[in-house]
C-alpha cells in the first residue's frame, strides 16, 4: 500500500475535478478560437442589415433580436475567457447604452489579429503593451475626427441626427418613424432653456400593445398604465386640473405589526365592530374626499370598504403594484407618496390635467396625462406591433436611442463622429501611420490594432449583400483624397452608387464620440485582460441547485 | 514486511518515496506560481465552482481560492497564507523558496548526504542571511511621501500593469499617511474604508478624504446633498420590534384597534422627537445648515417620511465598521441610545452628497474637519477587474504601512538574494561553524536563494542565467573596492526587467519591505527543513462506508 506519486508536477496538487490550462498547451489559441465562435455570432448581426437570432433561452422563452447584448445575456456563456467578453458588453451597456456589438465584434477581432502575432512569436505582454499604446493613440484620434457638433439639445431635428443611425442597425426600414418617435417623447422631457445634465432615462417609459402596426404608435406626455381603475368611476371630467393623493401603504383598516384577536361577547358587539370598521372607513375616506381629491393612486392593496367609499364620493382609484411605477407616477403628478392613510396636506397632494381610460386594441389602459410640457416630467411611447416578439425588440431599439440622448446630455456629449464605417477606414489608416513611427517589435502590434477596425465596414458591406473586395478598396481610395472629403465617405448598404461608397452628410449618419470612445477602451481592455491569462484553472461545477444568476434586483436595502 | 501493522486501507509512504513526494509536490506548487513572481509576471484565471472568474498574480488569493489536496503543498501553502497575514505580501516568495530550497537539496540527498545534515546547514546560513540582511538594510533613508510612493510603486506594480500602478500608487500612500497618527506614530489600517463601486475602469479609481457609504437616503424627498452638516451617528432601532415573548393584542371595537396601532408607532415616535428636537436645536431656523443621521440600525417607512419632512438625511442600516470611522471622519461620538443626545455629540461634515449608478446608491461624507479616516473608492467595469483592484490595494497599503513601521527598507528588483547568494558561498564555512558535510547545506541554501531573480528574469522572457551573471560580475567587480576603504558605499545590484540587464534598484526607486524579506526566509527555511526531515507519510484508512472511495 502505497500513496500514489504524483506524476507530472500540478498532477494532484488540486482537490479531484480542478482543470487547469496554461499557455505552454496553448491555452491562449484555445480561447481565442472559442471567441471567435461567438464573434462571428455577433457580426452577421451588426449593422442596419445585420440578421436577427432567434434564441430559445433556458427557460424555454423565443427571442428574436440582432442585439448582441441580448443575444449573449440569453445565451449564458461558460466559456471564462468569452466571458470576459461578454462582461465587457455589459459594461457598455450599462455605461453607454448603444456600441454592445461594436464592442464584441472590436474586441473578437483584436484576439483575432493577436493570434496571428503569438504565432509569429510576440509574447503577449508585448501585445498588450503595443495595444495599450495603439489604444490611448485612437482615443486621441478619435477627438480628431469629430465632425459635427449638436449645439442645441432641444431641438428635435438635431436629436433625430443622433438616434436615427442607433435605432437603425436595429430596425432598418423603421428608423424615421422611430426617432420620431423618441425625439418627441424626449422633447416632452427635457427641461426648456437648459442645456444639458437634467435627462433621466427613466422618464421616458414604453407601453407595448399588442395589435394594430407599428405606425399606429403614439407618444404621450404622461404615463399610461397597463390596467384599469378599480371600481366603477374610470374616467375624470376634462377640461380642468384634478388632484392626486398618491398612498404608499395599503389602503385599508389599519392593521396592527402584533398579532390582533378580535375579542367579542356577545352578537351585538359583532354588529357594532362591523358597523364601527365602515363609520371609520368611511370617515377617512370622506377626509380624502374633502380635501378635493379626485384621484387616489395605491402602492399597495385596496380594501374593498375602502373602495366603496371612495367610488361613493367620486373618486377614482388606480392600483400600481410596482413601487417605481409609484415613484414616476409621483413625478408625473407632483404629488408625495405618503406612508400613513389619511387625508393628505395641500403640499402632499399632486395635478394632473387628464385621466381617462383608453380601449387600445383590445387591452385597456389607464392614461394620465399632463397638457403643458412645464410639468410633465415623464413621457409614455405606445407601441403597436403584431407580436410580442416584435415589440420587444422595437423597445430595445428605442431604448438604445434614448440611451443615446442620454450620453448626448452628457457635457462635450454632441460631438459626433461620421458613422458608416467611415471613422473606423480613417482609424486604420492613421494607426497604421503611427505604427510605422514606433520602432521595435510593438510596430507590429499597433500595426494589427489598425487592422482589427477593419472589420467594421467590411461588415457592413457583407451583411448588405455587396462585394467586400471590391468596396472596401474604394473605400481607402475614397479616404486618401487630399482636400479631406475623404472622412465623409462610408459604406453604402443600400446599394444604390455603383462603387459601394455614400457621403454620410446626405444620408445623415453619425456615430457618438463618447459612444465609440468607451467602446474603444472597453473592447482593448477585454483584448488585453484575455491576452494577459497565461492560465486558466478551473474548479469543478459546483452541484446542487443553479446558484442565482443575477443579485436581486434593487438595493440590499429595499423594503419589498 | 509479513506482518500488516498498519489498517488495510490506511495508506503509507516511507524514507526516499516519501521525500520523493514531498519534494515533486512542492516543485509542483511553486511551477504553478513562480509565473506570478514579480511586475512582469502573468495573470491566472480562476474560475470558481458557479462559473465566476476571478483574475489575479497574487499567490495568497490563488492558494485561498484553490483547493489544494496535496498534503505538503497544503503545509506550504499554510506557510504562505501566514505570510501574508504577517506582512501582506510576498506569498509567491515563500513558495518559490520552498520550492527551491528543496529542489537543492534533493540534488545533494540523492548523493547521500542525510537530510539532517543538510537541515542544519540550512539552519547556519539562514541565521548568516538574517544577519546580512540587517547590514543590508537602508535605515536612514527619510520617509517622506516621495519616497513612500516609490515603495508603493514597488509593491503594485507585481500586482496589477503599469498604468494602473500610477494610479494606484498616490492613493494608497496618501491614504496611510492619512490615517498614520503623526504624534504617536501608530497606525491603523483598519481605518481605510475600501469600497467598491461597478462603474468606470479601475484607472478611474480616487481616494477620498472622508467616507464613502454604500448605500443612501432611501425616501424619495430627502435631500440629495446637505452643506454644513450635523452627522448625527445612531445605533439606535427607528423601527418597531416585536416582543421577544408571543404577545397579542385583544380588542372589540375598531376604535379600539386604531389606539393599539396608534400605541405601537408611539414607541417609536418618541425616539424620532428627540432627534428633531435635537435638530431644531443645532439648526434652529438656519436653513443653510444640514442635518445628517447615520443608523446602524433600521429605519422604517413612517419614520422615514417623519424625517424626510424635517429635511434631515437618514441611512439606515450602516456597516458596523463604518460606525467607527464615521467618529473618527466627522469627530462625532456614536449613540446607543437617544436618551443623552446633545450637540456635543454631534459630528461636522462640510459637504454631504448621493451619486446614483445604476440601481446602487453610494454616500459620500466630504470635506471634514482634520479626518482620521479615509477611503479608497475602487472603480471597475467587471466583478473580476473590481477584486484585483481591492486586492492590489490592500497589498499596497500593508507594503507602505511596513516601511512605516520598520523605518526601513532594502533595495528590491531581487538585489539582496543576489547579494546573499553571493556573500554565502564565498563565506568562510569554518567561521560559520559549517564544516564537513554541513557545508552542503549552505551551498543548497545559497542557491536556492538566487531562484527568487531567476524566476524574475525569467517572466520577463530573458535569459535567467545571463542576466544573473552579469549582476555577478558587477557585484564582483566591486568587491575589492569596498574592502580596503570603509568609505566606499555598498552597491546595490538588482535585475533590470525591462532591458535584461543589471541594475541598482536604489537609483530605479525599487524597495522591498524588510518583514517581507525576512519572514519569507524564517518561514520559507522553517518549513522546507521540516517537508525534509519528514522520513514517513500515513494516511489513516478513509473510514467513510462507501466502496472504492
Amino acid at each position: 500500500m502505497s500513496l500514489k506519486l504524483p506524476q507530472a508536477p500540478g498532477a494532484g496538487l488540486f482537490k479531484q475535478g480542478y482543470s487547469s490550462y496554461s499557455n505552454a498547451d496553448g491555452q491562449i489559441n484555445k480561447s481565442i478560437a472559442a471567441i471567435r465562435e461567438i464573434h462571428q455570432m455577433c457580426l452577421t448581426s451588426m449593422g442596419p442589415c445585420g440578421r436577427n437570432k432567434i434564441i430559445v433561452n433556458h427557460l424555454g422563452r423565443t427571442i428574436v433580436t440582432n442585439d448582441a447584448a441580448t443575444m449573449l445575456r440569453e445565451l449564458e456563456i461558460v466559456h471564462p475567457a468569452v466571458k470576459v467578453l461578454v462582461m465587457a458588453t455589459e459594461q457598455q451597456k450599462i455605461d453607454v447604452g448603444d456600441g454592445t456589438n461594436f464592442v464584441m465584434v472590436l474586441a473578437g477581432e483584436l484576439l483575432n489579429v493577436a493570434e496571428k502575432l503569438v504565432a509569429l512569436g510576440l509574447s503577449p505582454v508585448e501585445i498588450i503593451q503595443g495595444y495599450n499604446m495603439a489604444r490611448n493613440y485612437t482615443l486621441a484620434e478619435l477627438d480628431q475626427l469629430v465632425v459635427d457638433e449638436i449645439a442645441d439639445k432641444n431641438d428635435r431635428e438635431q436629436l433625430a441626427k443622433v438616434t436615427r443611425a442607433v435605432i437603425a442597425s436595429k430596425q432598418y426600414g423603421n428608423e424615421d418613424l422611430l426617432s420620431r418617435l423618441v425625439s418627441e417623447a424626449v422633447a416632452h422631457v427635457l427641461p426648456k432653456g437648459t442645456a444639458s445634465g437634467a435627462f433621466n432615462v427613466d422618464s421616458i417609459r414604453v407601453v407595448k400593445i399588442m395589435g394594430g402596426a407599428l405606425s399606429n404608435s403614439t407618444v404621450i406626455k404622461g404615463m399610461v398604465f397597463n390596467r384599469e381603475p378599480e371600481g366603477h368611476v374610470k374616467a375624470l371630467e376634462a377640461g380642468k386640473k384634478h388632484k392626486v393623493a398618491v398612498f404608499a401603504c395599503p389602503l385599508d383598516i389599519a392593521a396592527t405589526e402584533t398579532k390582533g384577536t378580535v375579542l367579542l361577547h356577545n352578537a351585538q358587539e359583532m354588529l357594532d365592530f362591523s358597523k364601527g370598521e365602515e363609520k371609520q372607513i368611511d370617515a377617512m375616506m370622506k377626509e380624502i374626499a374633502d380635501m378635493g381629491v379626485e384621484c387616489v393612486v395605491a402602492g399597495a392593496g385596496v380594501g374593498e370598504l375602502a373602495l366603496h367609499y371612495l367610488n361613493r364620493y367620486g373618486v377614482l382609484v388606480l392600483k400600481v403594484p410596482s413601487k417605481f411605477e409609484l415613484r414616476r407616477i409621483c413625478r408625473v403628478c407632483g404629488a408625495t407618496p405618503m406612508a400613513r392613510l389619511g387625508a393628505p396636506t395641500p403640499e402632499e397632494v399632486g395635478m394632473v390635467d387628464v385621466v381617462k381610460t383608453m380601449e387600445i386594441g383590445g387591452d385597456r389602459v389607464t392614461v394620465f396625462k399632463q397638457e403643458e410640457d412645464e410639468v410633465s416630467r415623464t413621457a409614455t411611447i405606445i407601441l403597436r406591433g403584431a407580436t410580442q416578439n416584435h415589440l420587444d425588440d422595437i423597445e430595445r431599439a428605442i431604448d438604445d436611442g434614448v440611451s443615446a440622448i442620454k450620453g448626448l446630455m452628457k457635457p462635450d456629449g454632441g460631438k459626433l463622429l461620421p458613422g458608416a464605417g467611415a471613422t473606423e477606414i480613417e482609424l486604420v489608416s492613421r494607426i497604421t501611420k503611427f505604427g510605422e513611427k514606433t520602432p521595435g517589435l510593438l510596430q507590429l502590434a499597433i500595426k494589427q490594432f489598425a487592422l482589427a477596425f477593419e472589420i467594421v465596414p467590411r461588415t457592413l458591406a457583407e451583411t448588405s449583400g455587396q462585394d467586400v473586395n471590391e468596396v472596401l478598396p474604394n473605400l481607402y481610395a475614397a479616404h486618401s483624397d487630399e482636400t479631406g472629403e475623404g472622412l465623409y465617405k462610408g459604406v453604402d448598404i443600400d446599394g444604390e452608387s455603383a462603387d459601394g461608397i455614400t457621403d454620410i452628410r446626405q444620408e445623415g449618419i453619425y456615430d457618438m464620440l463618447e459612444m465609440k470612445k468607451f467602446a474603444v477602451n472597453v473592447a482593448t481592455d477585454a483584448a488585453c485582460t484575455v491576452l494577459s491569462v497565461d492560465q486558466i484553472i478551473m474548479a469543478k461545477k459546483a452541484g446542487g441547485p443553479a446558484a442565482p444568476q443575477a443579485r436581486k434586483p434593487g438595493n440590499w436595502d429595499h423594503d419589498d | 514486511m509479513s506482518l500488516q501493522l498498519l489498517n488495510p486501507k490506511a495508506e503509507s509512504l516511507r524514507r526516499d518515496a516519501a521525500l520523493k513526494v514531498n519534494v515533486t509536490s512542492a516543485e509542483g506548487l511553486q511551477s504553478v506560481l513562480e509565473t506570478n513572481l514579480g511586475p512582469k509576471g502573468t495573470l491566472k484565471m480562476l474560475v470558481d465552482g458557479a462559473g465566476n472568474i476571478k483574475l489575479t498574480k497574487d499567490g495568497k488569493v490563488l492558494l485561498t481560492e484553490m483547493q489544494i489536496q496535496s498534503p505538503t503543498a497544503v503545509l506550504i501553502a499554510r506557510a504562505a497564507a501566514a505570510q501574508d497575514e504577517i506582512t501582506g505580501d510576498g506569498t509567491t516568495t515563500v513558495v518559490c523558496l520552498v520550492g527551491e530550497l528543496l529542489r537543492q537539496a534533493y540534488r545533494y540527498i540523492q548523493e547521500g548526504v542525510h537530510p539532517r545534515i543538510i537541515t542544519d546547514g540550512f539552519e547556519i546560513a539562514r541565521k548568516e542571511a538574517l544577519e546580512r540582511l540587517n547590514a543590508f538594510q537602508m535605515r536612514d533613508v527619510e520617509l517622506d511621501r516621495e519616497f513612500l510612493l516609490q515603495v508603493a510603486r514597488s509593491s503594485l506594480a507585481t500586482k496589477v500593469n503599469a498604468e494602473l500602478t500610477e494610479v494606484l500608487a498616490p492613493i494608497v500612500t496618501d491614504a496611510v499617511l492619512n490615517v498614520q497618527n503623526t504624534e504617536t506614530g501608530s497606525l491603523d489600517l483598519h481605518m481605510v474604508e475600501i469600497m467598491q463601486m461597478q462603474h468606470l475602469s479601475p484607472k478611474d479609481t480616487t481616494f477620498v478624504k472622508g467616507l464613502v457609504l454604500d448605500h443612501g437616503g432611501r425616501h424619495p424627498d430627502m435631500p440629495t446633498q446637505v452643506k454644513d452638516a450635523y452627522v448625527l451617528i445612531l445605533n439606535v432601532s427607528l423601527e418597531y420590534e416585536k416582543t421577544e415573548v408571543n404577545s397579542g393584542f385583544f380588542y372589540s371595537s375598531a376604535d379600539q384597534r386604531d389606539k393599539l396601532a396608534a400605541s405601537e408607532r408611539k414607541f417609536v415616535d418618541e425616539k424620532l422627537k428627540k432627534i428633531i428636537d435635537l435638530k431644531n436645536e443645532v439648526c434652529g431656523m438656519d436653513q443653510d445648515r444640514g442635518f445628517v443621521i447615520v443608523n446602524q440600525k433600521g429605519i422604517d417607512p413612517m419614520s422615514l417620511d417623519i424625517l424626510a419632512k424635517h429635511n434631515i438625511l437618514a441611512l439606515r442600516r450602516a456597516k458596523r465598521r463604518n460606525m467607527e470611522r464615521l467618529q473618527l471622519v466627522t469627530g462625532g461620538e456614536a449613540q446607543n441610545s437617544v436618551e443623552d443626545l446633545s450637540p456635543a455629540i454631534l459630528g461636522y461634515s462640510g459637504l454631504i452628497y448621493q451619486q446614483t449608478i445604476g440601481e446602487e446608491k453610494f454616500t459620500y461624507v466630504t470635506e471634514n474637519r482634520d479626518p482620521k479616516s479615509c477611503t479608497i473608492l475602487i472603480k471597475g467595469s467587471t466583478h473580476y477587474a473590481l477584486q484585483q483592484t481591492k486586492d492590489a490595494v490592500r497589498d499596497g497599503l500593508r507594503a507602505v504601512a511596513n516601511v512605516l513601521k520598520d523605518k526601513a527598507v532594502i533595495p528590491g528588483a531581487g538585489s539582496f538574494f543576489i547579494d546573499v547568494a553571493n556573500h554565502l558561498s564565498k563565506a568562510n564555512m569554518n567561521k560559520l561553524g559549517a564544516k564537513g558535510k554541513t557545508k552542503t547545506g549552505v551551498e543548497a541554501f545559497a542557491e536556492a536563494m538566487l531562484v527568487v531573480p531567476k524566476t524574475l528574469v525569467k517572466n520577463s522572457g530573458f535569459d535567467p542565467l545571463d542576466v544573473l551573471a552579469m549582476c555577478q560580475d558587477e557585484l564582483d567587480d566591486m568587491e575589492p573596492a569596498a574592502e580596503d576603504g570603509e568609505a566606499a558605499p555598498r552597491r546595490y545590484v538588482g535585475v533590470d526587467l525591462n532591458i535584461g540587464d543589471s541594475c541598482d534598484p536604489t537609483i530605479e526607486g525599487i524597495w522591498d519591505s524588510y518583514r517581507v524579506v525576512r519572514n519569507a526566509i524564517n518561514g520559507a527555511t522553517g518549513i522546507a527543513s521540516n517537508l525534509l526531515l519528514c522520513d514517513e507519510l500515513l494516511r489513516a484508512g478513509r473510514s467513510t462506508l462507501k466502496e472504492g472511495q
